[in-house]
Formats: C-alpha cells, sequence, structure tokens
C-alpha cells in the first residue's frame, strides 16, 4: 500500500459521519434537481409555444371586447406621447350594430350557411361514405380522392372560377340554355343561392373523409350477424351505424357550425359581400367596419365578440341536443 | 329457390348501378368546374366569348393557345410568390411541429398544475374563429412594427396553427408507454434528451399528419395575409391571384391562366400526398 492511498483512506475513514451527511445532502439534492429539472423542462418547452398562441388567439380574442366596449373608434396609438385618449365607455357600440339594418342580413346569411352546412353537408357526406364504405363499388380510393379535391385548393382560386362561371357573360347562361334555349341571363335574382351552392361543393368531401374514417371503425362482423338474423340495410342502418355514429355526428355539426362562420375568403373574393350587401355574412361585415372607408375599431370588434357568442352558443346548443337525444354510445 | 337468387341478383345489380350513378354525378359535379377552368385558359378571351364550353380550337380562327400563361405569369409576378408561399408554408409548418411536440410532450408526460389551464387554452383555440382576431391583430401588428413584415406574417401562422398541433401531439404521446420514460430516468437520462431521442423519433408518423394538416390550411389563408401586408413582394401566392385575377373581370384568357397557377401547387401537392391527407384529415377532425 502506497502512502498515498494509506492517506486517502485515514481521510476516508476519519470523514465517516461528515461524509454520510454529504451523501445525504446529495440525494436531497438530487431529488429536489429532480422536481427542479422536471419544472424547468416542463416549462422550457410549454413556454415557446404557448406564448405565441397566447399572443396570437387568446389575447386577441380578450383585447377584442375590450376594445367593442371602448372610445377606440379611429385607431391610433395607446401608448407613448401620441397616445389617444383611451376610455372604457360601455355597451354603445353593440347598440350601434343591432340598430344596422345590414347585421341582420348578414346574421340572416350566416344562418343559411349554418343550415346548408349541418343539414347539406353532412347528410350528403354521410351518404357518400357509407355507400364507399359497404363495399358497393371499386374505386373506393379513387371517388373519395377526387371528392375530396375542392377541400384542397385555394378559396381564392374557387371564388374567382365561381364568380367567372356564375358570372351574366360566363358559363353559366350556357350551361343553363342547353336545358332551356329560350333563357336570357338576367342580374342575378338569388345570389346568395350561388354562394351557398360553392359552399355545398367545397365542403362536402371534408364530411365524407370524417365519416369513413368512423365507418371504419364499426365491426362489421355486427352488421353481418344483423344481417343473418333477417335486418334489412336500412334496419342496420337505423339500428346500428348511426346509434353507432352519434358522437362523430354532434362532432362533425360542431365542425360545420364553427366552419359556417368562418365562411369570410369565399365570399369575400366571390361576391365582397354585394351585390347591394346580400350575400353579406357577420364577418364581412365586420371587415368593412374596420377597413373600408373610415374605420370604426369598437364597432367592428362588437361584431366579432357578437360572433364569438353565437358561435359558442350554437356548439352548446349542439351538445344539448345530443344530450337529449342521442347519447348513447 | 333459383327465382329468389335471381331476384336478389338483379336488385344488387340495379343498386350497384344506382350507387355508381350517384358517386359518377358527384365525380363530375367536383371535377367539372376544375376542367371548364383548365380548358378555357388555353382559349383567347375572344374565343371564349364565341365558345365558353366547348373544346379551345373549335370554332374556325382560333387555336388552343399558352399565350394566356405567357401573359399573366410575367404581369403577375407569380415566381416571387410562389417562393413567398413556400417559405410562409415551411417555416411555419417547422416551428408548428417543433412547438407542438414540446407542449405535447410537457403536457402529457411532465407533472405540473398548469397543465389543466394551458392545455384547457389550446383546446378552446380549436373552436376560436379566425376572423374574430382579425382586427386586434392587424391593431397590434400595427403598434409593434410587425404591420407589413415577413415575421408579423409568420407569428399568427405558427399560432394559428398551434391549437391543432397541441391537441393531435398531445393525444398521441399520452398514448406513448410512461414506463417508456421511466426506464430512461434511472438510467440517468435527462427530460430533454428522452424528449429527443425517445420521444421524437416516436412521433415521426404524427409529424406527417400535422405537416399536412397546416400546410394546406396555411397554404391557403389569405385572409390575414391579405390585411397584414401591404408591400406586394411580401404577399402570397392566393393574395397574388386574387389581386391580379380579381381585377380582371372580363379578360377571361388571363383570369384563367392565373387560377391554374394559382391551383397548380396544390393539386400537385394532393396528388402526391392524397393518401395522408385523407388520413391526416379524419385524424384532425375527431376532436370534440
Amino acid at each position: 500500500m502506497s502512502d498515498k492511498e494509506k492517506a486517502q483512506r485515514a481521510g476516508v475513514n476519519g470523514e465517516i459521519t461528515l461524509g454520510d451527511v454529504k451523501n445525504e445532502k446529495k440525494i436531497r439534492r438530487k431529488e429536489l434537481t429532480s422536481k427542479g429539472e422536471e419544472k424547468l423542462a416542463y416549462w422550457t418547452l410549454v413556454l415557446p409555444g404557448f406564448l405565441i398562441y397566447f399572443a396570437v388567439m387568446a389575447f386577441p380574442t380578450l383585447f377584442s371586447f375590450i376594445l367593442s366596449i371602448s372610445n377606440y373608434y379611429r385607431g391610433g396609438q395607446l401608448f407613448g406621447p401620441k397616445a389617444v385618449d383611451f376610455k372604457l365607455v360601455g355597451f354603445g357600440s353593440y347598440a350601434k350594430v343591432f340598430q344596422d339594418e345590414y347585421f341582420y342580413v348578414a346574421l340572416k346569411n350566416n344562418f343559411k350557411i349554418v343550415l346548408i352546412s349541418v343539414f347539406g353537408q353532412i347528410p350528403l357526406g354521410f351518404i357518400l361514405a357509407y355507400i364507399l364504405n359497404r363495399g358497393l363499388v371499386k374505386f373506393t380510393g379513387f371517388f373519395q380522392t377526387v371528392i375530396y379535391l375542392p377541400c384542397v385548393i385555394s378559396t381564392v382560386v374557387i371564388g374567382i372560377l365561381f364568380k367567372s362561371f356564375f358570372s351574366p357573360t360566363g358559363a353559366w347562361p350556357e350551361v343553363i340554355r342547353i336545358f332551356n334555349p329560350a333563357y336570357q341571363p338576367t342580374v342575378n335574382a338569388n345570389p346568395m343561392a350561388s354562394v351557398l351552392l360553392v359552399i355545398l361543393w367545397m365542403y362536402t368531401g371534408t364530411y365524407l373523409l370524417i365519416f369513413i374514417a368512423n365507418l371504419q371503425k364499426i365491426d362489421s362482423s355486427i352488421i353481418e350477424a344483423a344481417k343473418i338474423d333477417g335486418a334489412s340495410e336500412f334496419q342496420a342502418l337505423r339500428y346500428i351505424i348511426l346509434p353507432a355514429l352519434s358522437g362523430v355526428i354532434v362532432t362533425s355539426a360542431i365542425l360545420a357550425i364553427s366552419g359556417s362562420l368562418k365562411s369570410f375568403d369565399l365570399i369575400y373574393v366571390m361576391t365582397g359581400g354585394g351585390p347591394a350587401n346580400r350575400t353579406t355574412v357577420l364577418s364581412i361585415f365586420m371587415y368593412d367596419k374596420a377597413f373600408k372607408g373610415a374605420p370604426n375599431y369598437a364597432l367592428a370588434n362588437a361584431i366579432s365578440t357578437i360572433m364569438v357568442i353565437i358561435s359558442f352558443l350554437l356548439i352548446g346548443l349542439t351538445k344539448l341536443a345530443e344530450k337529449k337525444f342521442g347519447g348513447k354510445e | 329457390m333459383a327465382n329468389i337468387q335471381d331476384t336478389k341478383s338483379t336488385s344488387v345489380i340495379i343498386g350497384k348501378i344506382v350507387v355508381y350513378i350517384i358517386l359518377g354525378i358527384f365525380t363530375f359535379l367536383a371535377l367539372y368546374p376544375i376542367c371548364w377552368l383548365l380548358i378555357n385558359s388555353f382559349k383567347t378571351t375572344q374565343e371564349f366569348q364565341l365558345n365558353k364550353l366547348g373544346l379551345p380550337g373549335k370554332i374556325d380562327g382560333y387555336e388552343s393557345t399558352l399565350i394566356n400563361y405567357k401573359d399573366a405569369w410575367v404581369r403577375g409576378k407569380f415566381g416571387g410568390l410562389i417562393l413567398n408561399s413556400i417559405f410562409y408554408t415551411v417555416v411555419s409548418v417547422a416551428f408548428i411541429i417543433m412547438f407542438s411536440f414540446m407542449c405535447g410532450f410537457a403536457f402529457a408526460k411532465l407533472q405540473s398544475k398548469a397543465t389543466f389551464a394551458l392545455y384547457g387554452s389550446f383546446t378552446i383555440g380549436l373552436l376560436m374563429t379566425l376572423q374574430c382576431i382579425m382586427v386586434p391583430l392587424f391593431l397590434m401588428a400595427n403598434w409593434t412594427g410587425l404591420l407589413d413584415t415577413r415575421l408579423g406574417v409568420l407569428i399568427p401562422y405558427i399560432g394559428i396553427g398551434l391549437p391543432m398541433g397541441v391537441y393531435l401531439a398531445t393525444e398521441y404521446i399520452r398514448s406513448i408507454p410512461t414506463a417508456l420514460i421511466e426506464s430512461a430516468r434511472i438510467d440517468g437520462a435527462k427530460f430533454f434528451r428522452i424528449f429527443a431521442q425517445i420521444i421524437l423519433p416516436m412521433c415521426t408518423p404524427l409529424a406527417v399528419t400535422i405537416a399536412i394538416l397546416s400546410v394546406t390550411g396555411t397554404w391557403n389563408e389569405f385572409m390575414l395575409i391579405n390585411i397584414l401586408t401591404s408591400t406586394p413582394t411580401l404577399k402570397s401566392l392566393p393574395v397574388g391571384i386574387q389581386a391580379f385575377a380579381g381585377a380582371l373581370s372580363s379578360d377571361y384568357g388571363k383570369q384563367f391562366a392565373a387560377l391554374v397557377i394559382g391551383l397548380l401547387p396544390m393539386l400537385a401537392f394532393y396528388l402526391v400526398f392524397h393518401k395522408e391527407i385523407t388520413k391526416g384529415v379524419a385524424a384532425g377532425a375527431v376532436k370534440g
């Protein structure tokens, strides 16, 4: 044994109690750092994403409400030397919105879009998905791909395409003339109808995909067993497939409702809300108040707050309807 | 007995015919407007006025032409706009995926009392209507000097894509067995290492789903970039198409060519990834 080793041993032996204490401290510190490390890891991982999300979505939604009850009509700096005199003035902007006749036109059009989404897109999507899933046809993948195609194309392209297609100098009058040679193009009597048609055309594919994915989850042996017991195709649909899909139908309805209120791009490009504001919807109405002519930001934010409230009311109603009529899951 | 089988098979055949007719009609309706656009983009505006539904070259003195594409491409400056769109899409999708997995791992596998509130606020974001943040975002961008900058477009795009990404990532990482992480902890691995070396490699399929969902959304986004930028060189392809083609209300030839240019990138993307896209949409939608 060398001197060095001896010295080390002595040292270790001599400090045996002290070493124990140190060890204990080390263990405790390790536990602490483990907790601390978890905390540190948690916040480093969460914060970048959450801060951006908060700044871009959560905060503006709350801020929109504050602006809607303020006197911030014309814009300008909130802070600094050139700051405007910012005050909360109450719900006057809301009263103004409710007095505006175009608000009701927009509201009505929005509800038409909600209706065509819930009672047009969803049933059509379901029927198509059902046909494709029951294995009655070949080329399932092809049909699925083609019917979903309109959903991936830029709304801008679709909007301008149909604007030209339905225009009096476009192709629509020619198509009508195939069936009715005496047809003369006039000013579009019901501009909202063409918008609704395009919306139906664009989004049915989404619900087709949702329903197909969920139909595939249903155990086909249950349906086969029911068939052997003498159930018709319709009975299998009514008593096995539809109840199994009730949750998906509610989800789709919620998607359709929140999607309906999003219908800005298409209408902005296709009609701009015109002619004479007849195809306006709440989002276009709000856009006009904020960015067309003299801005009124408080008013625009009042409209957007009303939109949030309507959207959550409708979603709440859908959930209620699910509890009352479905809920067999 | 034979009779019963006969009627059964005829009814099956009739049913099949009906089903094919229904699907045929829908296929036709889905494709017709796009084919109509494509066909007419090869006609000059004069020829289109004479022949709105037929193939090009059917009328004497006219033949199919590429002049519309040449004119539209040069005058609309679509080359730069396509590069802009690629830039916005690639950068924001990369950040969406990264932040989604970071948040998803923390929410799914790390203990914190904050998860309930933070994750909850992300799921509310799934139902938020984007139009409602349009005006505040515009004002905020204006105050911070981010209006009309590339960063001012990217930040909202990332934030808007996050709720869907975080939701999918959290649910996905939750289904990864915690035992994997615990055993790595016992071996002394730090959380960051676990995240980088265990979780991330397992999440590749989900990264594809999130990428596909956010690529279509970001590429086609129009409303925000339309109000957040004013310099033409900062705009994206859809905005450029709207500015160019929307203004040409009577020059149909160039308008149709511009629309085809606007349609092609997503069409190509869809044709290549249609399997992943159709799967991803269903995964992204089931979130109620």
